[in-house]
């Protein structure tokens, strides 16, 4: 099943692949797209892969008929140039895949170089300068092989030098081959998908520009270029002017497009039906995206299919009441965690046994579940929960919480700890604005030092005291610092610049409340007490 | 089948630069015929001469050169300058000029070199270069001397340095003037030479001061204070000759429109499809609503290449259905170029997503010069509080409601430093007006009547 694979993948991917399984019944996402262009390249046009038909382009892609009318009409008849276009919308609105589908219709070559796989510009000059080499070949001119190539005029020489062979090796082709019906034209498209993604690049300010005036620079009117992007054209307009593609908008797809997108490939449409109806509304209020969707419908519609014995069962009024009777109290609880993405180790315990995956998707979704994904070591545990107070506490308040005999008895600093809390209001504010604040490694240890004692005179209970010690002592080694970055490294603390004043490097914590109290659950630490309430 | 041949036709037209600009050739007052006496002054005077085309994008500057260095013997001051007549011996142009004139802009250049060069063969050779691709001096540098070698049949080394190139440059200047040759520089994207050192400018218009030197400079450029980005070394060596394009004046319109639509009668097509077809075109042309439509669109751009992609859309929908172009057709693709990309991706929103810009535009009006995710978290639990609507949600779905907002580039960060900060910590702030929000809220059928509200309620109160 298409869908199981997709979740297979590791969670990035796997949105993607599943929203393409589920949109079109090809092999489509983008991994598969890259080998599969790369194999119809390699084997030749010709005999490559048949083309398809109009209807099945349009039902394949629910939804995005008018936008694929728009697309055919724009590129035009065979062998007549265009002006260079914008493909543009949100994500996961089926920008690629119309556009690929298209081509597979018209069965014209092309080109095919994303921004975010290549993702600097020798990578992109290069993967499109190959591409092109090899619809040479296909064309049947042999040539020696790709040039590599780092700076813009010299893409912009290769390309045109390399354009203008391929296109004649076209037009000899289709001279041989007149007779025969597979006249493919001697346009060839460049097709650059995720365009979005120029504008962070480092060179920015000139790629951007030559790109999307590469039609203008060549002037070969025998290139068609198409642009794929997320941001709408007015992301690209430029301080000296622009000469700008013409814009195609796919809007996000709507109740029913979204409804004829998750029919597909349904073994029991009439169930998966009455699932939807009552599914869809609420989760459409939350997003629109279908990625995410098919994410949350999944476990959704095993739910809803909990008290059914037999799935092929024909439905009746009093069946679709019971079954909705039973989902009803868990949508709310399932809609507050949409985008809940499932860790890689609960896949493979889901492998292991039926059994054991129920008992693992129950535990998970019960509000707060007590266990960590992972494992850390004890004395890490502590660092990551003084790193979490350092950052929380203002580092006046730290006397009063871990000097034992001072701050509390002292009556002066009460005083101050009460004017502090008739500004919490302010303070509250400012902490929203701010989020956690940075502290210096001597403070880290310095906490650090302090929750350990007092954990280690609760394990006093357990242990022999000079047992204890030894430990402590072991601790606060250079394993320490080993072990802070470790976290640095594993993303939970970061580096935020150095100070000016003290000049020693400040780190911050990145990890939220929730997972804090977590880790602090698994070892017992009473957090709470840690913590300056505003 | 005729009409795929006149789509095919007329689509070859609007995406040839070249045919597009070439309305304008024949008007005695254009930039093309200046440009074109400029160069063939030159040409005949034996002196060299700089030149800058200077007017907003898509007016046609890149056209006129070309056409400049062809078409010397159409009109009847460059007859004499021809290559005909006996001008050989003196064809330096290096000429700085200043006399704002109304033309048309990049592609003139293309025009008037393309014609200089099929009267001129032997004559001139032309060096393009493009600030996007050049603007390295270095790289700018090599550029020329591999296209003089190519056009000279010259070997070019790709080993040589800097010093060799701009070495062998010169040289080629003085034994192209000694030899009654003339060197054309085209400088697209002028502006972009002027930063750094601006070594090419000042070796080229150095080069020019020489007597046996026979070359002209054509800058091209959308900045129209691109000679004030010249140091002033290299200024005080530039002529200053501008030629200003400007946009379209009505009659240059309607020409443009003629020349672009009407099918010549002389094609392979059937003559009553012919005649059906240029009918109908007139009968558009003078339709008062096609000029409505018209006046709409030269109200907000009336370049040239406006216009071009204005009919490119309105001609490709001929692919479908129709023999002939209809006012349907013009006027689909009028409504597809107003589309306001703000408003439509504002529809795609969903509810979550209204609401967190609702909040975060109540946030605004409060002055609240700063907010983050979690201020924003605040207004939106406070509105859920007070109104309890169906729609309260988590923080985590909140956030990735919000995240898809930052996605559609609805809202964005606020800067660029605390990069390493979580997301819910970053300042952020709205991409659009609240007249574009409650806009939009009004068409939304399926926006709930909540929203609006609150909406109103603190912007318009």
């Amino acid at each position: 099943m298409a869908k199981e694979e997709g979740i297979l993948l590791s969670p990035g991917r796997k949105t993607r692949s599943s929203s393409f399984s589920l949109s079109s019944s090809l092999p489509q996402n983008h991994r598969t797209f890259f080998s599969h262009t790369h194999l119809e390249l390699l084997h030749g046009h010709c005999h490559s892969e048949e083309s398809i038909s109009l209807d099945t382009l349009t039902s394949s892609l629910p939804g995005r008929k008018p936008q694929i009318l728009e697309i055919l009409r724009l590129i035009g008849p065979l062998n007549s140039p265009m002006l260079p276009l914008l493909l543009y919308g949100g994500p996961s609105t089926g920008k690629t895949i119309s556009v690929l589908q298209t081509f597979r219709y018209l069965n014209r070559p092309f080109v095919y170089a994303g921004c975010r796989t290549s993702y600097c510009p020798r990578i992109l000059f290069n993967s499109v300068l190959r591409q092109l080499l090899i619809h040479e070949k296909n064309a049947g001119k042999g040539s020696n092989g790709a040039k590599r190539c780092e700076k813009p005029s010299e893409f912009i020489d290769l390309l045109r030098i390399s354009l203008i062979q391929v296109v004649n090796a076209l037009r000899e082709r289709n001279l041989k081959l007149f007779s025969e019906e597979s006249d493919r034209g001697n346009m060839i498209y460049l097709i650059f998908d995720n365009v979005e993604l120029l504008r962070s690049w480092d060179k920015s300010s000139t790629i951007v520009p030559l790109l999307l005036r590469l039609s203008e620079i060549l002037k070969i009117p025998e290139l068609g270029i198409i642009y794929i992007s997320s941001s709408s054209p007015d992301a690209y307009y430029l301080s000296t002017g622009s000469i700008e593609p013409i814009p195609v908008y796919f809007p996000d797809y709507s109740l029913e497009d979204l409804r004829g997108i998750f029919m597909r490939n349904q073994s029991n449409p009439n169930l998966y039906f009455s699932f939807l109806s009552v599914v869809l509304k609420p989760f459409y209020r939350v997003t629109r995206r279908v990625d995410e969707l098919s994410v949350a419908f999944h476990p959704l519609f095993e739910k809803y299919c909990d008290p059914l014995s037999d799935q092929c069962l024909v439905l009746d009024e009093a069946m679709k009441r019971r079954l909705f009777d039973n989902l009803q109290p868990h949508l709310a609880s399932y809609l507050n965690d949409v985008f809940w993405v499932p860790s890689w180790a609960s896949h493979q315990l889901k492998q292991e046994g039926d059994y054991r995956q129920k008992r693992l998707w129950k535990s998970i979704r019960k509000e707060a579940s007590n266990e960590l994904d992972f494992h850390m070591s004890m004395s890490v545990k502590y660092l990551l929960l003084s790193a979490f107070i350092a950052a929380r506490n203002p580092a006046t308040l730290d006397a009063s919480l871990f000097d034992s005999s001072g701050g509390s008895n002292n009556p002066k600093r009460k005083r101050n700890l009460q004017t502090s809390l008739d500004k919490k209001d302010n303070m509250a504010e400012e902490i929203l604005l701010k989020g956690p604040g940075s502290f210096p490694l001597e403070r880290l240890l310095a906490i650090f030092q302090c929750i350990t004692s007092v954990a280690e005179l609760v394990e006093d209970d357990h242990f022999e005291s000079d047992f204890a010690i030894e430990n402590e002592n072991f601790r606060l080694t250079s394993d320490v610092l080993l072990q802070l970055s470790a976290l640095c490294n594993a993303n939970f603390l970061c580096k935020s610049g150095s100070c000016p004043l003290e000049g020693s490097t400040r780190y911050r914590c990145t990890i939220d409340e929730e997972m804090a109290v977590k880790v602090a659950r698994s070892i017992n630490f009473p957090l709470s007490s840690y913590l300056y309430r505003r | 089948m005729a009409s795929e041949k006149t789509l095919v036709l007329l689509r070859q037209r609007l995406c040839d630069p070249s045919f597009v600009y070439s309305a304008f050739k024949s008007s005695p007052n254009g930039n093309y015929s200046k440009l074109k006496f400029l160069i063939s002054n030159t040409i005949t005077e034996a002196c060299n001469n700089s030149v800058l085309l200077l007017g907003p994008r898509g007016c046609g500057k890149g056209a006129a050169a070309a056409a400049g260095t062809g078409g010397l013997e159409l009109e009847g001051g460059g007859r004499e300058a021809g290559p005909e007549t006996e001008g050989w011996g003196a064809f330096p142009l290096f000429a700085v000029q200043m006399s704002p004139v109304p033309v048309c802009f990049p592609f003139v250049v293309d025009l008037v070199l393309e014609d200089l060069k099929s009267e001129l063969p032997e004559i001139i050779s032309v060096a393009r270069l493009n600030g996007l691709l050049h603007s390295d001096d270095n790289c700018a540098v090599k550029e020329i001397a591999r296209q003089l070698c190519l056009e000279n049949k010259l070997l070019f080394s790709k080993m040589a340095s800097f010093d060799d190139n701009s070495q062998f440059m010169i040289d080629m200047l003085r034994e192209c003037g000694l030899a009654h040759k003339m060197i054309i520089f085209v400088l697209e994207e002028f502006d972009l030479f002027t930063q750094g050192k601006q070594r090419l400018l000042y070796s080229l218009l150095d080069a020019m001061q020489t007597l046996t030197s026979h070359s002209v400079v054509i800058g091209i450029s959308c900045r129209m204070d691109a000679d004030q980005l010249l140091e002033k070394r290299v200024r005080s060596r530039f002529s200053h000759k501008k030629l200003l394009f400007t946009p379209l004046t009505t009659d240059d319109m309607q020409r443009l429109l003629e020349h672009l639509l009407y099918l010549p009668t002389d094609s392979s097509l059937p003559s009553d499809y012919l005649k059906e077809f240029n009918s109908n075109i007139n009968n558009i042309l003078t339709d008062n609503k096609f000029k409505e439509i018209l006046d709409l669109l030269s109200a907000a751009d009336n370049s040239i290449s406006n216009i071009q992609r204005f009919l490119y859309q309105a001609i490709s929908s001929m692919h479908f259905q129709t023999e002939l172009l209809t006012m349907d057709d013009l006027k689909s693709a009028f409504s597809y170029h107003q589309r306001q990309p703000m408003l439509d991706k504002l529809q795609d929103a969903s509810i979550l997503e209204l609401y967190i810009l609702v909040c975060m535009n109540r946030l605004e009006s409060r002055e609240q010069d700063s907010y983050t995710f979690n201020s924003v978290m605040k207004e939106y639990k406070a509105i859920q509080d007070s109104y309890k609507t169906s729609d309260n949600y988590s923080k985590s779905v909140c956030q990735r409601a919000f995240e898809h907002l930052i996605e559609r580039e609805l809202i964005s960060f606020a800067n660029n430093r605390l990069r390493n900060l979580s997301v819910e910590y970053r300042p952020v702030r709205l991409l659009l007006s609240s007249q574009e929000l409650y806009q939009s809220l009004k068409s939304n059928a399926s926006c709930p009547a909540i929203l609006q509200r609150l909406l109103n309620y603190e912007t318009y109160r």
